[in-house]
This record gives C-alpha cells, structure tokens and sequence, in this order.
C-alpha cells in the first residue's frame, strides 16, 4: 500500500476510534460517509483536524469537507496537492 | 386559587446590561453587546463575544464577596441576577421564612471557569474542583444571594437548561412540591466551552447574523437571568401559559433536517397553553446563526406556522448565545417586550435563507399578548414556553395519586466484564466513541428497559454528580497540552451532562421529555422526584431514570456505575 494511504489510515483510525479496523479494512475508493464506513459529521471535523496537524492543510468550514472527504483516495489525492508538510 | 403560575420578579446580567432597565435600554437602542475578547484569558482573541461588562473582582465587590476568595463567575453572575429578581418581587430573609422555597438553576459550565485556571498548576493536598460540579454553583449563588435557606437543584440540559430549569419550577408549584421558586441559569465563558465550539467549527469570526444566508456560526456570550415563580399569587409581571420539553433523538451536535424536536416542543407548549399559533405575537427563536440550527428551527416553524410567522427575532444578535443561560436570560427579554410592547429587532440580518423566514427588524408601539420563547440545545434537548401578558384562563390538571408511583424495574453496571453484553445492543462502530460510564449507562438503561419489555420509554430522567468526568478532564489536557489548538471535537461533544440522557433519547427513538439533573449526591433523588411528577401528571405513562458517575485515576476512568430504573403509575 502507498505509504500515504497507509499513514492516513493509521491517522484515521486514531481519531476516529476504528479499534478495531487495519489499514487493510479500508477500501480506498468505498463512500467514508452514508452507506460506506458509516461516519458523520463529528468524524468529518476529526478529519479536519488530521488535515491541519498533520499535512499543514487548513480547511474553511465543513461545508468544503464533504467535497474531500469521499474516499481514502480522495483525501490523499488532495493532500498531495495541497500539503504544506 | 386558579393553579395560574406567574413570574413576580425577575434578574438579569448578561452583555447589553447588568440589570432589567440597562438590558431594556439597549434593546429598544438595537445595541448589541458582541465585541472584542476583554475578560477571558484565551489565545482566542480573534473570536468575538458577548461579554459581561465586569470582571469576576467586581462582581465580587458588589455582592460582598472578599477578594481572595475563590468563586465561580457562574455563582456571582447568578446572584447578582437572583438578587434583582428577588428585589423586585419585594422578597426578603424576613418575608421568606417558612416557606419551602427552591433554587433551580441551569447551567453547564458550572464551576469549570475556576477548574481550568487550576488544572494543572495546583500542589497535592491542596483541594480544587473536579470538572464542573454544576451542583456547586448553585449553592453558591443561594448563599450569596440571601436564599441560604432555599432547595438548591442544577438542571444541565446544554443549551436548554434555563429554560428547563424555569419549567421545573412550574411543576414543583403545580405539583405542590414548594411554595415559591427562583429559576434561571447562569454560565460564564470560558476556555473550555469556547474551544469545544470553536472545534466543532461553529464560532463566526464576525458578529453572528441569524437567519442570515451568510451566517456562518455563533457568537458566544455569558450571562445569568432568574425569575420567581409563584402560584395564585394575585397578579405578576407575566404568566406561564404552556410549556414542552421534547427530544430530537437525532445526533449528538447536529439537528434533524425538519427540527423534529424544535416542532414537537413548540407543538406541545402551545397545546399545554390552549391556544392556536395564530395568537403568538412574537417568537424569541433560539436562532443561534449557525447554518444547521437556523436552517432546522425555520423549518420546525413552517410545520407549526405554516408559510406566515409571527414577528420573529434572534436575540442572541445582542447578548452572543449565553447557552445553559440563554433560556432564562432570554425569557426575561420576552416579558420585557410584553410589559414594554415592542418586538426587539434580530441584527445583522440581511438576506433571506432560501426557503426560511425573514425576522423582523424590530417593532415598538405593539401589543404582545403571547410570546414564545425557544431554546434547544445538543444531544436534541429541545424546549419551548409561551408566555403571557394577562392572566391565561384556569387549565387545572388532574394529578394522580403519589402512592401509585411504583419502581418496576432496576438495573446496575459497575463493572468492565459486565460491558462486553453491550454488544447485544450496539454495533462496534456505534460504541467506538464511548467511554466506559457511557457504556454502562447505556447498557443499564437497555436492561431495564427489556426486563420491563419496552423499546421505548416516554420520558428519560438521567442524573449524575460529576458528569462526563474523564472525557472532560482529556478535554482540559488537550487544551493544555496543545495551546487551545487542533482540538478533539469528539471529546468535546461527549462531555456534557446531558450526553448519556440524548444518547438512550436517539438509541431508543424517544422524543419525549428528556433532563439532566446534577447536584452532587442528592441528583438521584430529584430525578427520582421529576418521574414521579411525570407520571402524576400524566404526561408519562413510564419513566426511564439513569443515575451515573465515574472517579478518575490518572485522568482516566477508574471506578464507574451506572444504575437505571423504570418507574411506572399503577392504575387503582
């Protein structure tokens, strides 16, 4: 697995309390919200969190969150555009 | 002898004024009271709030408190505000002897004002609070208040609180459980409750705008507002004329789409009040400015108002949102209104959420013979009240007999080998945010429920001493620990009081009444107290009451028990 899909996910499972998920449980291309992994808007504000403290990225509002936060994928495509660290 | 509750005298302090005539003032001036960070220590300075115009000193100065003493803003605001009211109703230690008088205050923050200026910093052996300790606050503003004597009891439903609290108070007069009662709530800013929102991103960097389609948040504020309450008594400022405290039973922080809660609440006061939405003249909406409760509230209208509303106002425009105080702080603005007649404008207001509601900029030379004051708060705790300018027609309930409550069901969890049966209920990612007393509290709470055979209880009655000890103590040290930068929202909206009450309301789908009592050891018995009301008045045919605490041990959960009990009315 790509090393920033695997540290993100080690990332998401943190802080989102996945206990008892592995990077390998997370499809990289399956909806994170709704029918996927199931997480709401809490989680998205965890994400938030994971985007700034560890990829230097700042995101506006929650509102900007839901174009990002589709995939795994997603957000890695635009942390490499986007990340200041 | 008409049962007609009245308020005879009532108190404010909050960010445009200390007392009623400088709250008024700047009302009808259309001058709010949001600005710059001046008193709390936060790094946070670019956010704005609704300030009190005085430090913690001089409030202390005023009610005679010495300097060194180390006092709650939450206790000082609220009896500088229960002496007013106490004044105005012309209530003395003389004229209150002998009578069985209660405090009932609303609030959240309790005490943790002085809590997180200590944690941390403090040597062994030295007491300091533990989290907020709601309960304490509240006999601190009785004894600096001249009610020594008084019942206290703390009601911390988040942001419905106060109003919570003021319908209590109306329940124990109506259920003859005291003979006059001062209700309100009073909460402080501090860091904690300011960083908690700000993690959950709903904290606008400009003056809030309510029911503006550019709102982007709250402006939080501070304040604390009492009201005395009697029965019968010949005449008052104003009267109560219905009330309703029901459950969204939909998220922790956010809200339904169609504020199922807000409706219900708002359905019900009205109901409780006899009259059609038709006779409200104005609406003291909750309208906190963030996008998710303005959207909801101004849909919950339509189902109640259908497409036209009554003149309808934010006043969180002024004083910033006083959360657990805000129902106290903004039931006095509305007997204000009524008493003054004119409708107090909503600020910041420009352009209309598509599908909303415009509110109005502000009236004077009205007659006001309904209101309707709103306050909601997380976990779904959503409340409304109607109040009135003249004395509402008699609407006697028929209460029950006492001996006919009866204790039908009992469950304890106080052990980790007990909560593995969780899993019969919940799903690993349903409990994967839950610290262990709300796993027991859960796990309780569904037991008792099966042993009885219901899904669903009608009303829910938690209590606890000290709350969500651990998540608020991992709160306080990621404060600490990272400058009140990158927060963890999700301790944050798991640590208030009323979080294990909201989440049995959405785990079972209850949208009935749902409170939250903290007052150290004597919680239990006023929740075991409220049941008994509940079902003497028939609003619940079944009581579900869940009694928890945890103590900690190296900031997390050491011992915990959880114990739930289902009360029922046995028919004679």
């Amino acid at each position: 697995m790509d090393e920033l899909l695997y540290n993100l996910k080690l990332q998401i499972i943190d802080a989102l309390n996945l206990e008892d998920m592995t990077p390998e449980d997370i499809d990289d291309d399956a909806p994170l919200f709704g029918d996927g992994l199931g997480l709401d808007s809490i989680d998205a504000l965890e994400l938030i969190v994971i985007l700034d403290k560890h990829y230097g990225i700042k995101l506006a509002s929650p509102a900007q969150g839901k174009e990002v936060f589709k995939s795994i994928n997603c957000i890695a495509d635009y942390i490499r555009k986007n990340r200041s660290k | 002898m008409d049962g007609t509750i009245s308020i005879n005298g009532m108190g404010i302090v909050c960010a445009i004024g200390g007392d009623r005539q400088a709250v008024l003032d700047s009302l009808l001036r259309k001058e709010s009271g949001i600005g710059p960070m001046q008193y709390l220590p936060s790094r946070h300075r670019d956010i704005p709030v609704g300030e009190v115009k005085m430090s913690t000193g001089q409030m202390k100065r005023l009610l005679g408190i010495a300097d060194d003493a180390q006092v709650s803003r939450t206790s000082v605001m609220g009896a500088l505000a229960v002496r007013e009211a106490l004044a105005q109703a012309g209530l003395d230690a003389a004229s209150l002897a002998g009578k069985r008088v209660a405090l009932i205050s609303g609030t959240t923050v309790g005490v943790m004002d002085v809590t997180e200026q200590v944690y941390g910093k403090t040597e062994e052996g030295v007491e300091v609070p533990q989290g907020n300790e709601c309960g304490r606050s509240t006999e601190e503003i009785a004894a600096f208040s001249g009610l020594g004597g008084a019942s206290c009891c703390t009601i911390c439903t988040a942001c419905s609180s106060a109003l919570n609290a003021i319908m209590l108070g109306c329940e124990m007069l109506k259920n003859d459980e005291a003979d006059l009662v001062v209700a309100g709530g009073s909460e402080p800013l501090s860091r904690y409750h300011l960083n908690g929102f700000n993690s959950l991103m709903i904290l606008d960097r400009q003056r809030c705008r309510p029911f503006d389609d550019s709102r982007e948040g709250l402006n939080l504020g501070e304040g604390a507002a009492f009201v005395v309450l009697e029965k019968d008594a010949p005449e008052g400022l104003a009267y109560i004329g219905g009330y309703a405290n029901r459950c969204d039973a939909f998220h922790q922080t956010a809200t339904s789409k169609d504020g199922d809660g807000a409706f219900l609440a708002m359905r019900d006061a009205l109901k409780m009040a006899g009259i059609g939405p038709e006779k409200i003249g104005y609406i003291n909406a909750h309208g906190t400015g963030t996008p998710d409760n303005d959207a909801s509230e101004s849909a919950a209208f339509r189902r109640v108002f259908g497409d036209t509303i009554p003149d309808m106002s934010s006043t969180k425009s002024y004083t910033g949102h006083t959360t657990s105080a805000s129902g106290a702080v903004e039931t006095v603005i509305c007997v204000l209104a009524m008493q003054n007649g004119f409708v107090p404008a909503s600020l910041g207001w420009s352009r209309m959420i598509p599908g909303g509601f415009a509110p109005t900029m502000g009236r004077t030379g009205v007659c006001l013979d309904y209101v309707m004051c709103n306050s909601f708060g997380f976990g779904g705790n959503d409340s409304s009240m109607i109040l009135c300018r003249k004395r509402p027609a008699p609407a006697p309930v028929p209460l029950r007999d006492a001996a006919q409550v009866r204790l039908v069901a009992r469950r304890s969890v106080c052990s980790d080998e007990e909560l593995s049966a969780l899993k019969e209920f919940l799903s690993p990612m349903e409990t994967r945010r839950m610290g262990k007393i709300m796993k027991a509290s859960l796990l309780s709470a569904f037991l008792a429920l099966r042993d009885r055979g219901l899904s669903c209880p009608d009303a829910i009655v938690t209590a606890t001493s000290r709350g969500m000890l651990e998540c608020s103590t991992l709160f306080l040290e990621d404060i600490a620990a990272n400058d009140e930068q990158l927060l963890k929202p999700t301790l944050f909206m798991q640590s208030t009081h009323n979080t294990i009450g909201s989440a049995i309301a959405i785990r079972t789908g209850c949208h009935g009444y749902n409170i939250t009592y903290s007052q150290g050891d004597r919680s239990l018995e006023w929740a075991v107290r409220d049941a008994a009301m509940r079902l003497r008045t028939g609003e619940a045919r079944n009581v579900l009451v869940c009694a928890f605490d945890e103590t900690l041990s190296g900031g997390r959960t050491a011992q915990f028990a959880a114990e739930s009990r289902i009360y029922t009315l046995e028919e004679s």
